[in-house]
């Protein structure tokens, strides 16, 4: 049995937990901060991903959200105070259509995206091919491209977060799962691992694995696992300047500086193993050579599996509970790309109970009981 | 019907295994990376080359006598050489590449015997060319009749370095400082063992007489601290250690060469018993990583068998022995296995096996890697080749608690690249367990592939 105590717990050291933890330590409000993970640095979906964030999106408050949090990524060695940097490459992200329709949502999204500033544009299959030779000519029609778009390393972003959280005094634990959560007169008591703790105030950050936490509350949180596998090949000479994604092939593919090539390969598969499966390189591998050709040669060095969450309309789920002081935050599959934002909004909303924010009253957990569905044109084609 | 087998590994332990499964009316496929049968002890060069003179006459006559019952066996035998295993997720599920083709293959078993590969033992200028480990430098005296250098420093522990610098002098080479880490009467108060052994330690005598009569300066329990040369290699740095590892006050010997060739013994080819999912230990002096084993190889898989040194070093004697074992209760029916009268029939290779082991014991006893040996590198010095990782990069994720392979590898990209953490994996186990005090056990999660292969190969599965 540990003694621990705190005012806030944070369940999950993913991208979230741990931004929303620094956001809440930076304001030095006198709060004790613990945030357990049941599993290890980066275990988790924030650590399993294709690395890519970008503001091309069809709704507002997507790209908001990631103008924001791009904004963050940029400065964030310095914010973080993170000398080596978290890997940020801003060469652009080429969102690619095969087929018309594909192409008239992206032209509509782009036409929102102006509207909110992003620099974005819409190209023919020609400059697409002109700006990523490996490309596959068949059935390209063409792609919308903004070259503010990019990604950073997930691992450094996590590790900039985790340093800079124990420099301000939050505890953060790995191996250490939270078993049950009991209202206990105005606070909660939180079965740990190692014992029990008091807080006044929870936030889950545990994606899919939040309803278990929940559930037994009462509160009714809709999230479910969804399974993606990604490969990488050893270092290629430039080829793939902007991140790319097909959303015909439902692959994503980032070419990172030291050359190696990231494919983020997406398939029906239920269940939360992280476990690399025999049939995955003779699904994936076909697939690939047909977006890109010209990068056929290339060694394929590793492939991992990793479990990220799915909401029944694809958008993230962030705010209070039914339950006073009991907060949530769940990403639906893009927590790395909107962590900094995330951390801000839910900062202000678990320490002075601001709602306020426009992304946030959009984003709540009641909802679905509401009927509410948030429809982004950019992820219902995927 | 019959059961099909399918072997990894075309060394001693694998050839046996599939001669002996083929023998009991297996249908057997043998996969190998090398081009021609022998792996690495029994490497064989290209035939034009002829037939190599420079192994003793005991080891030849192994090796020939294994080599051609092989041949005999070869025409009913699925043989592929230049193919590479580079995933395995059960015996049903084998992942094999060979040119730019891949396939699927499936068997009633699998046996794995890929053996092992060298431990580096990280030093400032370890990676300066012109440095390399025993088992590279008798690949090129073997395949290529290349001298590894004209002027070669030998160091580090074990018998491999006495053979090696016995192989370079009756190759024809020169050298220039041989450094054995222990005293070479290590291990010889084991009389029961070196008996068992006895046809070994005569061979290893000779190899020691070899060394011996060319005069060659001796510098018992010095190490190479620093290779220097920018380019190549122009001279090694060699020294005593104290126990904490640091150097002792005027043992340092700055000897000029063109070569270092070093031997710190061994680690396990393990990752795809490991991938299938077996159940692993660690041992660190005979291979690190190790899938657990019964007397017939067989792991906690269900058709998963594992045969010769990577269930932990046991040398070619062993390996062929215990690649007959393997491969016997591999072809065996699982009702047969299960009768008594299958052990009782393999009594004798299994007291064999058992006194061949109880020999290993006093070659483990020159296997013996100090702590101190990982103190030397310094913060600048280079651990994961492939991702420019050094040890000072390692420190600094040490001090966030990043101290599992695991958590290493993401905060750091160790192990993350070409060889993927084959050579800087057990270093970064000894280092954080020297450093940061970690438990060296942890193991990384196991990932396909084993080995690189294109996307192309990838897309380009053939049934199997």
């Amino acid at each position: 049995m540990t003694n621990r105590t705190a005012d806030i717990l944070i369940v999950g050291a993913g991208a979230f937990g741990l931004s929303c933890a620094w956001w809440m330590a930076k304001r030095r409000d006198g709060s004790r901060i613990l945030v357990v993970d049941e599993g290890e640095f980066a275990g988790g979906a924030s650590g399993r991903n294709g690395a890519g964030f970008r503001m091309q999106w069809g709704l507002e408050l997507n790209i908001r959200l990631c103008q924001e949090s791009i904004k963050f990524f940029e400065s964030a060695a310095r914010e973080l105070d993170y000398p080596p940097g978290i890997a940020l490459k801003q060469d652009g992200y080429l969102v690619l259509a095969h087929s018309e329709k594909a192409l008239k949502t992206l032209e509509a999204a782009v036409r929102t995206q102006h509207r909110f500033g992003v620099p974005s544009e819409v190209l023919d299959a020609k400059e697409c091919i002109k700006l990523v030779p490996p490309l596959g000519r068949e059935r390209l029609r063409g792609g919308s491209f903004c070259a503010l778009d990019g990604s950073a390393s997930p691992f450094l972003w996590l590790d900039a977060l985790l340093r800079a959280c124990r420099r301000q005094g939050v505890d953060v634990v790995y191996g250490i799962r939270a078993r049950s959560i009991e209202p206990v007169e105005t606070r909660y008591r939180v079965q740990l691992d190692d014992g029990p703790v008091d807080v006044a105030k929870i936030l889950i950050c545990t994606d899919w694995a939040a309803p278990e936490l929940l559930a037994p509350l009462g509160i009714d949180v809709r999230t479910e696992p969804l399974p993606k596998e990604i490969l990488v090949t050893s270092p290629a000479p430039p080829a793939v300047k902007p991140i790319l994604v097909s959303l015909e092939h439902k692959i994503a593919v980032n070419q990172v500086d030291r050359g190696s090539v990231i494919f983020t390969v997406s398939r029906a598969r239920s269940g939360t193993t992280t476990r690399s499966t025999g049939d995955f390189l003779s699904f994936a591998a076909p697939k690939i050579v047909d977006l890109v050709p010209g990068l056929a040669h290339v060694p394929v060095l590793r492939a991992w599996g990793g479990v990220s969450s799915v909401t029944p309309d694809m958008q993230p789920i962030i705010g209070e509970t039914e339950r006073e002081g009991l907060f949530v935050a769940v990403s639906s599959y893009r927590g790395f790309m909107t962590s900094p934002a995330v951390g801000r909004i839910m900062a202000a909303m678990v320490l002075d109970g601001d709602t306020n924010d426009p992304i946030a009253s959009a984003l709540h957990p009641r909802r679905f009981a509401a009927g509410e569905m948030i429809i982004e044109p950019l992820l219902n084609q995927e | 019907m019959a059961r099909s087998i399918i072997v990894v590994g075309a060394g001693p332990a694998g050839l046996a295994a599939a001669m002996q499964a083929e023998g009991q009316g297996a249908r057997v496929t043998l996969v190998d990376e090398g081009q021609r049968p022998g792996g690495q002890i029994y490497r064989q060069g290209p035939p034009a080359l002829g037939r190599e003179d420079i192994a003793g006459a005991a080891e030849l006559r192994r090796k020939h006598k294994l080599l051609e019952a092989f041949e005999r066996a070869r025409v009913r035998i699925d043989y592929r050489p230049n193919t590479s295993a580079f995933a395995l997720f059960g015996p049903r599920d084998i992942h094999v590449a060979s040119g730019d083709q891949t396939q699927v293959l499936s068997a009633d078993g699998v046996i794995l015997a890929s053996g092992v590969r060298e431990v580096a033992v990280p030093f400032p200028g370890w990676t300066t060319p012109g440095v390399m480990y025993a088992g590279g430098a008798q690949s090129l005296i073997k395949s290529q009749r290349t001298l590894p250098g004209r002027n070669v420093v030998v160091a580090g522990c074990g018998p491999l370095p006495i053979v090696v610098a016995a192989q370079i002098l009756r190759a024809g080479g020169k050298i220039a400082a041989f450094a054995p880490l222990h005293s070479l009467t290590a291990g010889v108060g084991n009389l029961t063992g070196l008996w068992h052994g006895r046809g070994v330690v005569l061979e290893g005598l000779r190899y020691l007489a070899t060394v011996m009569k060319s005069g060659v300066a001796r510098l018992t329990g010095f190490v190479p601290i620093r290779a220097r040369g920018i380019d190549r290699l122009e001279s090694v740095v060699l020294a005593r250690l104290d126990a904490a590892g640091a150097v002792e006050k005027g043992s340092e010997r700055e000897i000029a060469c063109d070569a270092l060739v070093i031997n710190y013994g061994f680690a396990a080819n393990s990752e795809l018993a490991a991938l299938a999912g077996a159940r692993m230990r660690h041992e660190e002096l005979i291979g690190g990583w190790l899938p657990e084993v019964d007397d017939f190889g067989r792991t906690s898989v269900e058709g998963v068998f594992v045969a010769g040194d990577m269930a932990g070093l046991r040398g070619a004697l062993v390996a062929e022995t215990e690649g007959c074992l393997v491969g016997a209760a591999a072809a065996a029916s699982p009702e047969i296995f299960a009768k008594r009268s299958f052990e009782q029939s393999w009594h004798k290779e299994l007291t064999h096996r058992r006194r061949l082991c109880e020999f290993q014991k006093v070659v483990r006893a020159m296997l013996d890697r100090p702590r101190a040996l990982w103190a030397i590198a310094d913060d600048d010095t280079m651990i994961c080749r492939c991702e420019n990782v050094n040890l000072g990069h390692l420190r600094f994720a040490f001090s966030a608690g990043h101290l599992a392979p695991n958590t290493i590898k993401r905060s750091t990209r160790a192990a993350m690249g070409w060889c993927g953490g084959r050579t800087c994996l057990p270093m970064i186990a000894a280092l954080a367990e020297l450093h940061a005090k970690a438990s060296p056990f942890a193991m990384m999660t196991p990932r396909p592939l084993a080995r690189p292969v294109p996307l192309s190969a990838l897309a380009n599965q053939t049934k199997g």
